[in-house]
């Protein structure tokens, strides 16, 4: 890959993400309860209720980018888990049994919270977690939404919010702050449109970020969203964007094609996908994955609001809703194909995936590919059958003259 | 075996029926002209398809090649989710008029848009089951659900699921699961008359036969059995308990009938989850269906704290008497894959001993299977090695 200048954010986002550990660690010492939460979880209710967020997938994928999952998962393993299982449950689970840490130790769980929108790998692992450190999982539940969203699934979920806060308030001893509440989530929602915006400037040609950037730059709107750390993150980062605009730096050089991906990264690959793209021209430009957090709250209806955003995200949607969702962000971006990872880890995301290719393919006429792999276990990862799947794609654009 | 000539028969009957379900199945369409519900493994609540008068198919695993699935659904699914879908896409089932999927695990969640894009059937429909039935909002919305699921049957067979419909079919499963339950006790007291293959049979073969036809079959099986000596049937055999998600391969019953090994308890889809519990047949029957779902023993697809399992199987294991615990686990069943560590090691701190069997639907190497089997009971036989850290 080409060297661009890098990112002045990283620097920050290193800062930041240290913060973030050296707060979870102030929280254990001052006896704040510490959460186990997922990514699509409505956060901005255990903030309000005075908790500490602890997101162990973000703890998988920075096993993953270390290259480090088969070793973590090498614990699992020994103890009957299947080497099968979602990658950042087998790492998570690897650390809590490991002796040696090479991704630093993974938090330990005063409470967990579980939302099953993203899948249903998520709850088995927290719930599994829940026993093995001896603390209460509390599982938020969504069915998913098959064609338009019911009254009755955004029922459940408000009457489960409310539970959640009640539990809460067992657990705390302290009443909910609805106030609180309110301002967490214009916080969040305001990170949400920045974040948004942020990824949008992937459609200009050419860009200034594309995929790859996101994955890195994705950690606060997970970690710290709800906050005010989040927002200011990301204004800055928006304005260097919009300054490399001005200065002409672009995050591919000569940018020919853009490509939409699907859905989360090879982690310890990110590198070897990006200077492929990069070498044919090609910028992964975006992915739903990164997209996770587009809330837009009314703080004025918040236990409506949370439900409507969190189970109405795409993860959550039925099939033909997820082919059109794929359409409609190609169209936005102007994207010339498109690549699908099937990711041995993560079923929810990747069964159908054979099937929306054709369909998509079929009705906007773009090339795409599926690639074979997994987001953090490279014995799952055939690079030359990789290479040569994503070959085909450039050779099927090659001949579209573009 | 020295069952009488209508045991035999009866048994044997069965023993067709699930050679060719579909074949079977088939047939009832043309001779009742009746709509023909299938649904897929598990809990799917049946009542309410045969409340509007149309027969549920329950299609339990399928084609033993994959031909087709393949280009749908990757190898890495479970082989039960790849095999029903084989089924559908070789066009076997394009006589249903209807589909009825859980959404037990992310592999079901993803099956229904696969297949309806694939090969669409006249309704085609998921069945979401709450995935937390700990807390009082999973009944409320169970009770919703279970209300839009009777809308979309009564629009497909255009007949009305009245309180009275509903409460006169949930009275004939109700017998149905007692009649079973009956015949399993038969099982356990004298496996010599009724071995596991035909007592599970019996279970899977009530999935696919009209429960009208299947509880006059299980009378005239009840009578036909007549009384029995308790005493001197049971010996030789050892007893033991399953856990898993379907009793697949199915020869696997015959060689624990070979090697003497009694099931006594199960927590098996086509098993004890099928038949434990029965619905009230007073009050609302929606309510009451959901309050069976919601009641219902633990299983991989969510955890409950009212219901722990780890806690069921020992009890399981223990209340029957049974010696060890075999799981039977589909390769590439995620949610099963993660209760397993935990299973395993309740059961060995308890003193239970236990083996797993991976299984796959379709070309499974079965002399593996039993030489794993014929190794367990040996170990549970030597009785002096059975301390519980005989795991295999």
């Amino acid at each position: 890959m080409t060297e661009r200048p890098p990112f002045k954010s990283a620097g920050l986002l290193k800062k930041l993400m240290s913060r973030y550990y050296a707060k979870g660690k102030a929280a254990r010492e001052k006896g704040i309860p510490i959460a186990w939460v997922t990514a699509v979880f409505p956060v901005e209710v255990l903030y309000a209720a005075g908790i500490f967020p602890y997101y162990p997938e973000n703890f998988g994928t920075l096993a993953a980018a270390r290259k480090v999952a088969a070793k973590l998962s090498a614990n699992a393993e020994a103890r009957g888990y299947y080497f099968d299982l979602c990658g950042y449950a087998r790492c998570g689970l690897g650390d809590a049994y490991a002796a040696d840490h090479p991704a630093g130790v993974i938090g330990r769980p005063d409470l967990l919270f579980c939302c099953n929108t993203q899948c249903g790998s998520l709850p088995k692992w927290f719930e599994t977690a829940g026993r093995f450190y001896n603390a209460p999982f509390f599982l938020l539940d969504s069915p998913m939404i098959e064609t338009t969203p019911t009254t009755l699934g955004k029922e459940y979920f408000i009457d489960q919010l409310k539970e959640m806060i009640d539990f809460l308030e067992i657990r705390t001893g302290q009443p909910f702050d609805s106030d609180r509440l309110a301002e967490v989530m214009a916080l969040s929602g305001e990170a949400c449109r920045l974040w948004n915006e942020i990824l949008d400037m992937a459609a200009l040609r050419p860009a200034p970020l594309g995929f790859f950037d996101a994955c890195f730059h994705m950690a606060p709107i997970l970690t710290w969203r709800g906050t005010k750390e989040a927002v200011a993150y990301y204004k800055n980062l928006k304005e260097e964007l919009e300054l490399r605009l001005v200065r002409k730096i672009y995050a591919v050089p000569n940018e020919r094609y853009k490509i939409y991906w699907d859905h989360s990264p090879v982690w310890p690959r990110l590198r070897w996908f990006a200077d492929y793209f990069a070498a044919k021209g090609a910028l992964v430009a975006a992915s739903q994955y990164t997209h996770s957090w587009a809330w837009s709250f009314d703080t004025t209806r918040p236990l409506e609001s949370l439900a409507e955003n969190y189970t109405e995200a795409f993860v959550n949607r039925g099939f033909e809703k997820r082919v059109q969702m794929k359409i409609a962000f190609m169209k936005k971006y102007g994207m010339d194909g498109f690549v699908f990872f099937s990711n041995r880890s993560c079923k929810n995301n990747s069964f159908g995936l054979y099937d929306k290719r054709k369909a998509i393919s079929s009705k906007t006429g773009l090339p795409g590919v599926v690639i074979e792999g997994d987001m953090s276990d490279l014995r799952f990862f055939a690079e030359e059958q990789v290479k040569a799947r994503l070959d085909v794609l450039f050779e099927q654009l090659g001949q579209r003259g573009k | 075996m020295p069952v009488n000539g209508d045991v035999g028969r009866i048994l044997q009957l069965i023993e067709k029926t699930l050679e060719d379900p579909i074949g079977y199945i088939r047939r009832q369409k043309s001779e009742r002209r009746v709509k023909i519900v299938g649904w897929l493994l598990t809990d799917v609540p049946e009542e309410l398809i045969h409340a509007a008068g149309a027969l549920p198919f329950g299609i339990t695993g399928g084609s033993e090649s994959f031909s087709q699935a393949d280009a749908h659904l990757q190898s890495w699914a479970c082989s039960l989710a790849r095999s029903c879908l084989e089924l559908g896409l070789q066009g076997k089932l394009s006589f249903l008029d209807g589909l009825i999927i859980p959404h037990t695990c992310d592999t079901t969640r993803n099956l229904g848009g696969i297949w309806k894009h694939a090969r669409p059937l006249p309704l085609m429909e998921s069945y979401l089951i709450p995935r937390q039935v700990d807390r009082p909002s999973a009944k409320s919305y169970l009770t919703g659900e279970l209300g839009r699921l009777k809308a979309k049957l009564e629009q497909c067979t255009r007949t009305g699921i009245t309180v009275k419909r509903l409460h006169d079919s949930i009275a004939l499963y109700n017998r149905n699961r007692t009649l079973i339950r009956k015949l399993f006790r038969r099982h356990v007291d004298d496996p010599e008359t009724l071995n596991n293959r035909a007592v599970y049979n019996i279970i899977k073969s009530s999935m696919i036969m009209p429960k009208e036809d299947h509880n006059n079959l299980l009378r005239e099986l009840d009578a036909a059995l007549g009384i029995y000596k308790k005493a001197g049937t049971t010996k030789g055999y050892i007893k033991i308990a399953l856990s898993g998600k379907v009793w697949e391969p199915r020869e696997i019953m015959n060689m624990l009938d070979g090697i003497k090994a009694v099931v006594v308890a199960d927590d098996l889809a086509t098993g004890h989850r099928y038949i434990n519990g029965d619905v009230r047949e007073s009050g609302d029957p929606i309510e009451a269906l959901a309050h069976r779902q919601i009641t219902r023993m633990p299983f991989a697809c969510y955890g409950s704290a009212q219901f722990e399992r780890r806690r069921f199987l020992t009890d399981m294991v223990r209340e029957s008497g049974a010696a060890g615990l075999v799981f039977i686990h589909l390769k590439f069943c995620e949610p099963e894959n993660f209760d397993y560590p935990d299973m395993k090691s309740a059961c060995q701190s308890t003193g239970i001993p236990t083996i797993k069997i991976e299984t796959e639907m379709g070309n499974m190497s079965l002399g593996q299977i039993e030489t794993r089997l014929q190794a367990f009971l040996e170990v549970l036989r030597g009785g002096a090695d059975n301390d519980g850290t005989a795991s295999l």
